[in-house]
């Protein structure tokens, strides 16, 4: 209703708008704050009578509504918020709009210090003038306006065959064919919708196929059948790409006849001066300085876009919708490849079933002649959507969970699973304030200007022209797919050995190509790239962890992708910085790791020669840096010392590079730290040592002492596995079993895959041996971690009880983020999709429904749960170097910054850490939880059994779970403030 | 379970070879075995885990059918020739469906134990499976691609139902281990008797073009409301109209419609079509026998 009345307000018809009120009150609905403004703005419009005004006001204040709250709660867009503010003034000529509500600070415990204002603070400024950034805004905006974006492929250096030429030429006029059919399948379909009288499952569509002009439909389809791979692409996710296009178009459009990209735009030519060298204000932060424009700014469009999200399900019919298009109206002559064929058009798209067990799933393939066509031609531009690509100027500043990131670009704040939008209202129920310590360390992080590493990329490009290497990660390109031997040309007289060998040809082919196609993305961004500063905008997952938001080309990439990657703003190595790059080099090859800093330090010195040697002969000298456990990133900082050490004051060498430093098994800290687990503090470098410890090494030592017992015992496979008990074989069920949790079953299976690795393991003993070391291994981590160990039961046993119940398992982490796991079970659904007048094709798609997946809610919980501390400390830790003023970014529990302030980010870290710990965070949980699942009113569904329990069960399920939750753990005797001194927690 | 097919067998006077996946129950089984003097042969194996598709060494209960023909001393037999011997079992509930997928692979290929000939299958099945085995074209939700390929293959006698109410099912929990079924009818295990077509490969379908006869009937019938000559087109075949009227298969005929039959015909008229061997249907159907063997 309310989207219809604007429509009439925007028009000043106001009988429209009093017929659609009195609608309202024949079905039983009242009118909100949104009708009221529309009716306002109507009126304001069409200047209305005194006295119409007065009693439309009358009535709003008799609904219980307040004409502040108008400018307070509505979300206006053009000159509505202008219009409104007429009419009242019509009857209230002194009418003030209220004042903009005062900035809140966080009360957070752990930000205290952050927020304070007392002593005035300063953060650091970008190394770039306020018109740069501005220009730089504009290249962005764009971008961003064209919505797609067409780079030259890093291939495009090859030089062309005249086969490739001729598939060039054919492509061009086979495309320019298909866009007229398409437009005019299109345009048929839409006149079909357009007469059908009545709304039903056929022309529901409709509206959505006139929002944007017919080119630009066709443009996204055209594009669509320009990026489907050879193998085909399952019909679903095909269909979310095209209705995900449609609906970012139709935003970009929305934002821009709103006005409100405008008043974007001109908020942010003001913010700029906040980050920029040569202006003042630098005592805000960016959410704050925002903030502060906005309200100062007042009157004009709202920011924040109203209901204008779309349902999963509408995307998906869209999408099938525009698919069965394609595959109607794409149509290629069958002899365009042999000539001896009867000239027919046959179409280039295909549905196919590929069946998996018991259930089949509808695949689009391109036919073989289309692929043929499009792998000769071996075209070297590659389209992207505007937000695959780095930002070119500081993104914009999250304020809101709906606002921040790209210019135009529909970001969301937390990444969510299709369908699940629990989490959305989570936030946007959540008081605002809470979500800062969030929204600035994502900006934080987001602020981070890079730049590439020209000379490393250069040398990688080089290698990926050429025919790739696997040892170094580089993918070949197809043509070094292996091939099948010479068989019979009719392929059903081969016999099963030659069937199995294409087969396996055709999947090694198979896995070639998207890796080629990866890696081929992630370099021609960063070419594209390759003079530019840029920014990578950051957004989370729901359990607060950070990721950058453009998908291909960012810093969590691969070995490749990050030893292109260096900080646009240098530093000056100082007194430690080459040493600190030293001991990076040698983190970067996976040796030394059980030695000492100093050591560590010690030995880069004794292979000098070696490391100038990769920076100076990367490809034709000793190449000691494609020996390592990161090769790419090892050479380029071979390069980096090479360039500081022989420069004339190495401590005044400008240093662009980012040093990082580990967590030890981050994970287990956190459950270390929680429990204050003495043993387990020690192994996973809580506490203060020489050297740092392995945690692995110890379960080994542990399960090895329990073994040789066992041997003199005269335990069988105790004796059998004499020699077998390594750190390799107990790792991985070692972080299987305390990070995640796993049963003995999972932990079995994983360690008989480690002894199968073994050659001289004996293959009989594989079951009862690997059975007897996750026992073992269990043990040893109940020794070690023993407090570890009673806190995920807790954990578990808690997440069970409430999911059991029938509800989702929530919690909030110190820093005031709420969490919701969003894990529901999935039911098929039919979607139909018909096109012209062809009968009706339905697709089964899983949709969630609204009921959690009790098993999932249970099992996750503990890893999600260290998952959102982890994250915590890697805010907190953000948000204080941002305080220092040092560059920050992070892969999780991988910390990066300068070599010049290592110290000092190490410093921050460790002290996070302890602060973090501090607070009773089980404590806390135990609270929470016991308030949001214990308190009446009861209304638990039960999941379990077909007959509703009864009042006494209910009871004695609450009184369960209260006994549950209250029953914290407790914890050991490690004293947190250690951590303080210890070397190795982070390095 | 108590034996009850054993027994029964011996004491219709029958050689019988008895294969036992449980090893607690060979001892009792191996003295009867003694105790016969010959009737009784008594195997440790499982007939549902034969010719495991994983390579790498075969684990007792699993077994090589190869082996297993060796040990009871029977030899391969053509085609064409009688039954060279009857197989007997219940199937297990929890994988039914995917054991018949798989003998009827087997049975297509003319491998495993089809490679001895014209193997006799006396087996009960769910009721459900039952009506989907004998389904009739155009029965909604019966009909499959599986209906089509069994009834291409054998012909299936219905020997004998028995109520669920007759067998010992109960779960731990105390109820009843009947898999559920929505839309057909499940109250009874059906004894079934599937003996494989004698002119199977008589005509254009030979064990060596079989997977893709099976193809082309799964992506028939994987919209069974879908028109088979969209089908016919979307394989990029340029005479598809004329196929069909040469096989008398109305042009606005649904897939669901045809017979088992039919789809054999057509297969065969494909077969003979020099265009479809052109077609990208061959690959494809080399892609699915991944599919198949998992």
């Amino acid at each position: 209703y309310n989207i219809v009345m604007r429509s009439w307000a925007r028009k000043g018809h106001l009988q429209h708008i009093n017929r659609l009120f009195s609608m309202l009150e024949s079905v039983g609905l009242r009118p909100n704050l949104d009708s009221y403004a529309a009716a306002l703005e109507c009126m304001g419009r069409n200047q209305s009578s005194a006295k119409a005004i007065r009693r439309c006001v009358q009535q709003l204040k008799s609904d219980g509504f307040h004409v502040d709250e108008l400018f307070q709660k509505c979300l206006f867009e053009e000159d509505e918020k202008e219009k409104v503010l007429r009419a009242i003034r019509i009857v209230q000529p002194n009418y003030r709009l209220p004042a903009p509500p005062k900035p809140q600070t966080c009360k957070s415990s752990l930000l205290q210090g952050f927020y304070s204002k007392k002593k005035t603070v300063s953060y650091p400024k970008l190394d770039f003038s306020v018109q740069e950034l501005q220009e730089r805004f504009q290249q962005q905006l764009e971008m961003e306006l064209d919505n797609t974006v067409t780079i030259e492929s890093v291939e495009s250096t090859k030089p062309l065959t005249p086969q490739a030429i001729k598939a060039r030429k054919l492509l061009a006029t086979l495309r320019s064919h298909w866009h007229d059919s398409i437009l005019q399948a299109l345009q048929k379909s839409k006149h079909n919708m357009s007469k059908l009288k009545t709304a039903s499952g056929y022309n529901i569509l409709y509206p959505y196929l006139c929002l944007l002009p017919d080119e630009e439909y066709v443009g996204i389809m055209l594009q669509i059948l320009n990026t489907l791979s050879p193998q085909g692409e399952s019909l679903a996710v095909l269909a979310r790409e095209l209705g995900a296009k449609v609906y970012n178009r139709y935003i970009t459009q929305r934002k821009l006849r709103s006005r409100q990209l405008e008043k974007v735009q001109e908020i942010y030519e003001d913010y700029i001066h906040l980050l920029a060298k040569d202006s003042q204000p630098d005592e805000y932060l960016p959410r704050e300085y925002w903030e502060k424009l906005v309200a100062e700014a007042g009157f004009g469009p709202s920011l924040n876009l109203k209901d204008c999200s779309w349902p999963y399900m509408l995307l998906l019919r869209l999408g099938m919708h525009m698919l069965e298009l394609l595959v109607q109206a794409v149509k290629v002559p069958r002899n365009i490849l042999s000539p001896r064929l009867e000239p027919k058009l046959i179409p280039v798209l295909y549905h196919i079933y590929s069946f998996r067990s018991s259930w089949q799933v509808g695949l689009i393939k391109p036919h073989p002649i289309f692929s043929q066509i499009v792998s000769d031609a071996a075209e070297t531009l590659l389209t992207f959507n505007s937000s695959a690509i780095p930002m070119l100027c500081p993104p914009v500043p999250w304020t809101s969970p709906h606002f921040g990131a790209y210019v135009l670009n529909d970001t969301k704040l937390m990444r969510f699973v299709d369908g699940a939008i629990q989490h959305q209202l989570l936030l946007e129920q959540c008081p605002p304030v809470n979500l800062h310590p969030v929204l600035d360390a994502l900006n934080q992080l987001g602020n981070c200007a890079w730049k590439i590493n020209q000379p490393v990329l250069d040398i990688i490009i080089s290698i990926f022209n050429d025919k790739g290497n696997e040892k170094l990660d580089i993918p070949p390109p197809i043509s070094e797919a292996p091939r099948p031997s010479a068989a019979p040309s009719n392929s059903s007289a081969w016999n099963k050995s030659q069937k199995h060998e294409l087969l396996l040809c055709k999947k090694k082919a198979a896995e070639m190509h998207s890796l080629r196609m990866d890696a081929l993305y992630k370099l021609s961004i960063a070419n594209y790239v390759r003079d530019k500063v840029f920014w990578f905008p950051h957004n989370m997952d729901f359990r607060g962890r950070t990721y950058p938001c453009p998908p291909y080309f960012n810093h969590l990439g691969n070995d490749v992708t990050r030893a292109i990657l260096l900080f646009a703003e240098g530093r000056p190595l100082g007194p430690k910085g080459l040493d600190w790059l030293k001991i990076h080099l040698i983190n970067l090859t996976g040796l030394k790791k059980k030695s000492a800093l100093q050591e560590r330090l010690e030995y880069a010195n004794e292979i000098m020669e070696e490391i100038l040697d990769s920076a100076d002969h990367p490809l034709t000298g000793r190449k000691w840096w494609m020996n390592t456990d990161e090769p790419w990133q090892a050479l380029a900082c071979c390069m980096e010392i090479t360039k500081a050490s022989r420069s004339p004051d190495p401590a005044a060498y400008i240093s662009h590079f980012p040093v990082h430093q580990d967590g030890s098994c981050n994970g287990l800290q956190h459950y270390a730290a929680l429990g204050r687990d003495l043993i387990g503090a020690i192994s996973v470098n809580l506490m203060p040592c020489n050297v740092p410890q392995d945690v692995y090494s110890a379960v080994a030592q542990q399960v090895e002492e329990f073994r040789k017992k066992d041997a003199e015992q005269g335990v069988k496979v105790a004796q059998v596995l004499q020699g077998f008990v390594s750190r390799k074989v107990v790792k991985q069920t070692t972080v299987m079993a305390v990070v995640y949790g796993v049963t003995r079953y999972g932990g079995r299976l994983q360690m008989e895959k480690r002894l199968k690795e073994i050659d001289e393991f004996p293959e009989e003993y594989l079951w009862e041996a690997s059975h007897y070391l996750v026992k073992q291994v269990f043990n040893g981590i109940k020794e070690m971690f023993s407090a570890t160990r009673d806190i995920q039961n807790w954990l578990t046993e808690s997440a069970k009880l409430i999911a059991q119940s029938g509800r989702t398992v929530e919690w909030v982490t110190p820093l005031g983020l709420p969490i919701v796991q969003p894990y529901y079970r999935s039911r098929p659904t039919v979607v139909s999709s018909r096109a012209s007048r062809q009968p009706a094709r339905a697709w089964q798609v899983s949709i969630t429904c609204g009921k959690p997946d009790t098993v999932k809610q249970k099992n996750a919980f503990p890893p999600n749960f260290i998952h959102s501390l982890d994250s915590t400390h890697m805010m907190l830790t953000a948000l204080h170097c941002l305080r220092q003023g040092l560059t920050f970014v992070s892969v999780h529990d991988c910390y990066w910054t300068h070599a010049l302030t290592v110290d000092v980010m190490n410093q921050i870290c460790r002290q996070q850490f302890v602060a973090l710990h501090s607070e009773k965070i089980l404590q806390d949980l135990s609270k929470f939880m016991l308030e949001k699942y214990c308190r009446a009113p009861m209304l638990i569904c039960f999941l379990s059994g077909s007959s509703s329990p009864g009042r006494e069960t209910r009871a004695l399920w609450q009184k369960k779970l209260m006994e549950q939750l209250s029953n914290v753990p407790k914890t050991g005797e490690f004293n947190l403030k250690k951590v303080m001194d210890s070397t190795y927690f982070f390095s | 379970g108590p034996g009850i097919l054993t027994r029964t067998l011996l004491n219709a006077g029958v050689r019988v070879v008895a294969l036992e996946s449980n090893s607690a129950f060979l001892p009792n089984l191996q003295s009867l075995e003694n105790s016969l003097d010959g009737q009784l042969k008594v195997i440790y194996g499982d007939f549902f885990r034969l010719d495991p598709l994983v390579t790498g060494t075969v684990k007792p209960p699993a077994m090589c059918s190869d082996k297993l023909f060796e040990t009871m001393g029977v030899a391969a037999v053509p085609w064409r020739a009688d039954v060279p011997v009857k197989i007997f079992g219940i199937l297990p509930q929890k994988k039914e469906r995917n054991t018949l997928w798989r003998l009827l692979f087997a049975l297509y290929e003319c491998s495993s134990i089809y490679r001895y000939g014209r193997v006799e299958l006396n087996i009960f099945i769910s009721e459900k499976e039952y009506k989907v085995l004998t389904a009739k074209p155009g029965e909604a939700r019966a009909y499959q691609a599986f209906t089509v390929l069994w009834q291409v293959g054998c012909e299936i006698q219905l020997l004998h139902m028995e109520p669920w109410s007759s067998f010992a099912t109960n779960l731990k929990n105390g109820g009843l281990a009947v898999p559920k079924s929505m839309w057909l009818p499940n109250d009874h295990l059906c004894l079934v008797r599937l003996t494989p077509q004698q002119n199977l490969f008589t005509g254009g379908l030979k064990p060596t073009n079989s997977a893709t006869f099976i193809f082309m009937v799964k992506q028939c019938l994987a919209k069974p409301k879908s028109r088979l000559t969209d089908r016919l087109n979307s394989w990029s075949l340029d005479n598809g109209g004329k196929l069909l009227s040469e096989l008398e298969i109305p042009k606005n005929a649904e897939t669901r419609n045809l017979y088992p039959e039919d789809y054999r015909r057509l297969f065969e008229a494909l077969q003979n079509s020099n265009t479809f061997t052109e077609t990208w249907f061959h690959d494809e159907v080399l892609e699915s026998i991944r599919n198949i063997n998992l």
